[in-house]
């Protein structure tokens, strides 16, 4: 899954030297996952029974477990990492620690809503999610240690505060993230079957078996969402919009900050973000009762707005003092008003469907 | 007990078992309290001792202790607060914040 940001890496500084490769693959990198909690007594008010047919195939999807043997490195793994530039190589490890911190945190999130929750639909499944979650965090884990990259655990041992969402935001939130990890994975992968000199690492050749239990993991709440239609309408159809904005939006400005990795891929980060979106919009629709209309001019030149603006900030912030402040505060309140100005153009409405089963077909 | 007063917060401590899988086939870490006490919006746990030393390739548990520290009523609206607007760390969808240069 790609439950969240909850986790910070400390941010890597691109090594302009051997000894500074050297020092930076040797560093290990902390993980510091945040701790939720929720409305448990409503997660055990769930009734799944409106989409049981599916809801009991989609289960025993999971239960049969189609990639327990799948995630298994090769030979063909070892000293890639080391042998990329150092620019790749930095971004590379970027994107294999963020998928590790997300992988991980889903990893906890769902283990802890499994242990809490009384309702055994709701237990049965997280207790999937978490399986699939730390299966795919071990795999990322033994892919980094071929560049020497250990994970620090100190978070264990520190204090930590739980932070609280309810249930419907939990539900709206993973379910995007999920599916839009599918299409981002299932994306590259068709592009590196058709461009396979691109392949600069042999884990994306693991993509679509990782990338299709991201999609049942999203089917699965989509039929959450489903069994409680008050959550796809009226006012929450505001709270829909937000999350797709938020999850388009916070992809575009992050993948535009990696360049040489995207160039190593031989995507043009805007255009492979716009394939994204279109096929995270087309996924959603078995579910979300609208969708963005990502081809509207305003959409592509807010989207840009939000790219500068976080430039700005990033800019500001390297300056620091009491004028790079000022500047990032400036820089936010455009990024506030582009955002709000795409929240507020106008939605294509969708008809959900009677059933949301869907198969990853990209 | 949960915490009902508004500004004293309310300490107890339990034993713990943390369970870390640190294998290729699977990766997390995992705190079981005890008694399995409702962790509530804004309580804080920590558990006492040295950072624990995972030896990579192996699933490991390990008893200790930790404190609960129960957030007052006012901390505890204010995570539920913080909440709404916090709700996008929830998804992850590429690389980490900021720039690497």
């Amino acid at each position: 899954m790609n439950v969240h940001a909850p986790m910070e890496a400390a941010p890597r500084p691109i090594p302009t030297s051997a000894d500074e490769t050297l020092e930076m693959a040797q560093a290990d990198t902390m993980l510091s996952p945040r701790f939720y909690t929720t409305d448990y007594a409503a997660m055990d008010r769930i009734d799944v029974s409106a989409v049981r047919r599916e809801w009991d195939t989609l289960i025993a999807d999971m239960v049969a477990d189609p990639n327990r043997k799948h995630f298994h490195k090769t030979d063909e793994f070892e000293g890639v990492i080391d042998k990329l530039p150092p620019a790749l190589k930095a971004e590379f490890i970027d994107f294999l620690v963020s998928s590790l911190t997300s992988e991980f945190s889903g990893c906890i999130l769902y283990a802890e809503i499994a242990k809490r929750v009384k309702n055994p639909d709701v237990k049965q499944l997280f207790k999937l999610l978490s399986r699939d979650e730390s299966r795919h965090a071990g795999f990322i884990n033994h892919t980094l240690k071929d560049a020497k990259i250990g994970v620090d655990l100190g978070f264990l041992t520190k204090t930590k505060k739980y932070t609280y969402f309810k249930p419907k935001y939990i539900f709206y939130a993973v379910y995007l993230s999920e599916k839009i990890g599918y299409a981002r994975y299932i994306a590259i992968y068709r592009h590196l079957e058709r461009n396979p000199e691109n392949r600069f690492h042999p884990i994306f050749k693991w993509f679509q078996e990782w990338c299709n239990d991201e999609f049942r993991h999203g089917e699965a709440f989509a039929l959450l969402l489903r069994s409680e239609p008050g959550l796809l309408q009226g006012g929450n159809k505001l709270w829909i919009r937000f999350f797709l904005l938020s999850v388009y939006a916070t992809m575009y400005v992050r993948d535009h900050m990696r360049p040489e990795f995207h160039k190593a891929l031989g995507v043009d980060p805007t255009d492979y973000d716009y394939r994204v979106f279109r096929i995270c919009s087309e996924i959603s629709k078995q579910v979300f009762p609208l969708t963005l209309d990502i081809d509207a001019p305003e959409f592509r030149a807010g989207m840009e707005s939000m790219r500068i603006a976080n430039e700005g900030i990033c800019a500001a912030k390297a300056q620091g003092g009491l004028a790079g402040w000022a500047k990032a505060q400036g820089w936010k309140l455009r990024a506030g008003f582009a955002f709000a100005r795409m929240y507020l153009l106008p939605v294509e409405e969708n008809a959900i469907p009677e059933t949301s089963r869907l198969q990853p077909a990209w | 007990m949960s915490g009902s007063l508004a500004f004293w917060r309310h300490v107890e401590d339990v034993g713990c078992l943390i369970e870390i899988n640190h294998t290729p086939e699977r990766f997390g870490a995992h705190v079981h309290l005890d008694g399995d006490p409702v962790i509530a919006p804004g309580d804080r746990v920590c558990v006492y001792g040295d950072p624990i030393d995972v030896v990579p390739g192996h699933d490991m548990q390990v008893r200790r202790r930790a404190r609960i520290e129960r957030a007052t009523a006012i901390g505890r609206a204010w995570t539920r607060l913080r909440g709404q607007f916090e709700v996008a760390e929830l998804f992850e969808v590429s690389f980490t914040t900021g720039k690497l240069q």
